[in-house]
Formats: structure tokens, sequence, C-alpha cells
């Protein structure tokens, strides 16, 4: 079992290159990592993934979008949610693995029915630790609502949960303990999150019966 | 006024954590101000109160935070949400745990910085160069105030 970080941001988007929020993960705790562009240069040592973002107004776009190269060549697809209707459509994507950004929406827009067809589909969806470690006040009780709401959901339907640190640099990583904590803040237990931070393993290679091959 | 009986004092926990980046240099009333702030804005005015977090020591790339026993792991988690000090990026990496600063204090390693430093240009900007083991490099942007930092390792240097 994997311990992965479903989301680093590194130079240019960041101020900290590939190899070194890599070496950080790995002492921080972390397996493997996904970054979030380009990831053209893997440190030994550490698995690194690459992931690709797409960010779109409607499933259209998103259909267009999931054919591009840069895409295809990702390992782990994500798409930022959007609204209601936006969200329930996207989970059943076939190219589609990882809803993100679930904080940023509206109360709702990630509902039952998003939720079945995301266990379904086996779509995940992306807890991001960068709003409970930089947001302060509201905004941040807002995201730990959402983030509740959002386990409620999956402890009802079984859809997989990703976490991310969503680090733009190395002082934006937290350890898996740390990590552990701040999930309690919102009531996810520890098998919760040993569970969510194996999902983009399981994502990656999932468990299909053997084929034969003739 | 007379110390109370051991059996009647308050039980404490102390919480050693490593400051990054290296070599910033932070002030011990700024870090317990920032550590005060993230306890109070995650855990409210009663929990932060009865955690009583302080910090009781401050060098060498390390902070020592003192709270009350059994709410070590809430000023634990309240220490992952500081990431500023008096306007400098930080974080603070929580490294152990115990009830007395003795034994933090074995925990503490200096970190050691390798020689090599120099000046790399990297756009139309010239940043100081600080190397420190297993291949890190950090770059500061060279200037007065407010200076940019970039975190690289030796691969990363190299291939510029």
């Amino acid at each position: 079992m994997k311990i992965t970080d479903a989301g680093i941001h590194p130079y240019p988007a960041g101020d900290s290159t590939v190899a070194r929020m890599a070496l950080e993960a790995a002492g921080l705790g972390f397996d493997s990592v996904v970054v979030i562009g380009d990831a053209a240069h893997r440190p030994p040592g550490i698995e690194v993934l690459r992931g690709a973002v797409i960010g779109a107004s409607s499933v259209k776009e998103v259909l267009k979008r999931v054919r591009d190269p840069a895409v295809r060549r990702a390992d782990i697809v994500y798409v930022d949610a959007g609204d209601i209707s936006f969200n329930r459509a996207v989970v059943s994507v076939k190219e589609v693995n990882v809803v993100r950004s679930i904080h940023a929406t509206r109360r709702n827009a990630f509902d039952h029915v998003a939720a079945r067809t995301a266990a379904e589909q086996g779509v995940a969806v992306d807890i991001s630790m960068a709003p409970i470690i930089h947001l302060r006040g509201t905004k941040r009780q807002r995201a730990l609502q959402r983030y509740a709401d959002i386990l409620s959901l999956q402890r009802r339907y079984g859809f997989p949960l990703t976490i991310s640190s969503d680090a733009r640099s190395i002082l934006g990583q937290r350890s898996v303990r740390e990590i552990r904590g701040l999930c309690a803040l919102f009531g996810m237990t520890g098998a919760e999150v040993t569970e969510a931070f194996s999902s983009v393993g399981r994502i990656v290679e999932p468990h299909r019966p053997v084929r034969v091959v003739e | 006024m007379r110390p109370r009986p051991p059996a009647m004092r308050t039980k404490r926990r102390y919480i050693l954590a490593r400051i990054l980046p290296y070599g910033v240099q932070v002030d011990q009333k700024q870090v317990y101000l920032a550590v005060i702030e993230a306890a109070t804005s995650l855990l409210g005015d009663a929990a932060s109160g009865l955690a009583q977090p302080a910090v009781v020591f401050c060098e060498g790339g390390y902070v020592v935070v003192r709270c009350r026993r059994g709410t070590e792991k809430d000023i634990a988690v309240a220490l992952a949400t500081v990431t500023t000090v008096a306007d400098e990026r930080i974080a603070l990496r929580t490294v152990a745990t115990s009830g007395t600063i003795h034994a933090l204090r074995r925990r503490m390693r200096p970190i050691q910085h390798l020689s090599g430093d120099g000046e790399v240009k990297i756009g139309e900007t010239y940043f100081a160069v600080y190397r420190y083991p297993r291949q890190k490099v950090d770059l500061v942007e060279k200037g007065i105030k407010h200076q940019k930092s970039l975190f690289f390792t030796e691969g990363d240097l190299e291939e510029r």
C-alpha cells in the first residue's frame, strides 16, 4: 500500500523543484507524489506520477480536453469541480480519475447522485489540505464543512477519496502524521486517511480480474 | 510565595518543531504570536486557553512549544497551520513530543551548512546559493527585504 500525496505544484508554478519536493515528501513519510504539470525529471527514491488538471466550464470542453496529448500522457487526470450538473456529468466521463477543488464549489454541488455515480465509475474526490493550512476564519470553516459533507457521502456510497497537500513550495508540504491530525478536524478516522492515501495507487493500478492473453 | 507541591502542579508537554527554511532568523516572541494566532484560529479561544501554548525555546532552527498534558496533539495540529512569522514564510515541522526539554534537546540535530555558497542568475534575478546536506540547495534573492526564495537540489542547479 503506497502513501501518496495526490497533488503538488513544483517550479515554475511554485518555488520548489520536483526533485526538492520529492526529497521533502520522502522525508515526510510519503512513498509517491503526483506532480501537477511538468514531471519530466523523476528523482530516484520516490515514485513521481504525472497529473493533469482540466479546468473547464462545460462537460463538452472536458471531453475535448481529455483528448489532448498532454492529458493522455498523464497518470492521473483531475477535473476542477463546478456546479451540480457539471459535477454529476463529469464523474461519468471514463478518462477522468479525480474531481478536485470541491471546497471552492457551492454547497450541495457534489450531491448524492454524483456520489453514487462516482462510486460506480471509481472516480475519486480530492481533499486538499491547502485551505485548512492557509485559510483563516469563515473560509476555512466553510472548507471544513464541505469536507465533512463529502466524508458523510463517502461513508454512504464508498467512492474513493484522495488527499493532496496542493503545495507550491516545500513550506506547504505536511507530514503524514500532520495530515492525519488535520483530517481529524472534520471527523476523518486514521483508517480512512490511510485508505485515502492509498487511493492513487488503486487508480493507477486497479484490481481487475486476470485476463488470459492468447 | 511557596511553590506548589509536585502533585498539584500542572502537567506539561513539550513539542519540538524544526523551522523551515533552513537558516531563517525568527524572533521567539514573533514565533509565539504566530503559534497563538494559529491555535486560536483553529481551536478557538476556549480550547487554546486550556492548552496554554507557549514558546519556551527558539534557536538553531528549532522551536520548543510548551502546552498542557493531553492537548499536545491539538497544538501539534495547530503548528501545522503556521505559515508566516512576522511576514516571513516559514513552516514548522513537528519532530517529537516529550515531558522534558532535556529529552527534546537530544533530538535536535544542528543543521549543517555546507561550503560552496555562491551566486546564480535565474531569469533576470540574482540569487545567493546556500547548500545543505542531501543535495539540498536554497536560493535566496539578493536584495534588502522581502527576498524571494527558491528551493532546488544540486541536480537542478547543474541542469541550469
